[in-house]
């Protein structure tokens, strides 16, 4: 039970960092930084800029979203805002709204 | 108790600055600073760091707090914590071991022939 949950019923306004895993399912108002993987169940309602390593979203997001690692929007989610990773995932039924910048670099 | 709202937990590894409210129950593990507002139980675990005005209906600290609390039913600070900040709450219990700075509140009611 290391991660950290935020239920249904909390509404965070403010900032949240730290380097573990944070699981949202409820409401989180300003800016996320982790270094490790943020889930946003499809109960979660996030409106706050992103930065972690990677994102997986079920629920809302507005916000622009910065990874380190990976972008995973899932089916049912909505997420508008800009998304700045190497690797996005879109699944279908996924709503999205927003630039896309996967950050080729010469390998 | 009725685990009928969900339980929120902040762990270890994170810290949250700003306002947090809500209708569950919550564990401090991590650290949170700024304003806390629950409708129901929060606890405060021996990892937790709390700087904030902490309004809740049961209190329960075994970490560190600081800030003042206002309880509408309890307050236990246990022997493991570490409090500075007044207390308003009906009914307060401070544990054996307990380190605690400031005022308490029980909102007693005086008898009129006082």
């Amino acid at each position: 039970m290391a991660n950290t949950v935020i239920g249904s019923s909390i509404v965070i306004d403010g900032e949240i960092s730290g380097d573990e895993d944070l699981v949202i399912q409820g409401t989180v108002k300003g800016k996320i930084s982790l270094k490790e993987s943020l889930f946003v169940d499809s109960s979660g309602v996030v409106e706050a800029d992103i930065e972690t390593q990677n994102v997986e979203v079920s629920g809302k997001v507005t916000g622009n979203i910065n990874a380190s690692d990976k972008v995973e929007l899932k089916s049912d989610c909505r997420v508008i805002g800009d998304i700045k990773a190497p690797r996005i995932l879109i699944a279908d039924g996924a709503s999205f709204k927003g630039n896309v910048d996967m950050d080729v670099k010469e390998r | 108790m009725a685990q009928s709202e969900q339980t929120g937990i902040i762990g270890k590894g994170i810290t949250i600055r700003g306002n947090l409210t809500g209708g569950g129950d919550l564990v401090i593990e991590g650290r949170v600073e700024g304003q806390i507002s629950l409708k129901n139980h929060l606890t405060i675990e021996r990892s937790g760091h709390v700087e904030a005005e902490i309004r809740a209906e049961e209190l329960t600290i075994n970490g560190e707090a600081s800030g003042n609390i206002d309880a509408t039913s309890m307050v236990s600070i246990t022997s493991s914590a570490k409090v500075a900040g007044d207390i308003k709450a009906p009914r307060v219990v401070i544990e054996d071991g307990a380190v605690f700075n400031g005022t308490i509140e029980m909102d007693v009611k005086l008898p009129d022939n006082i």
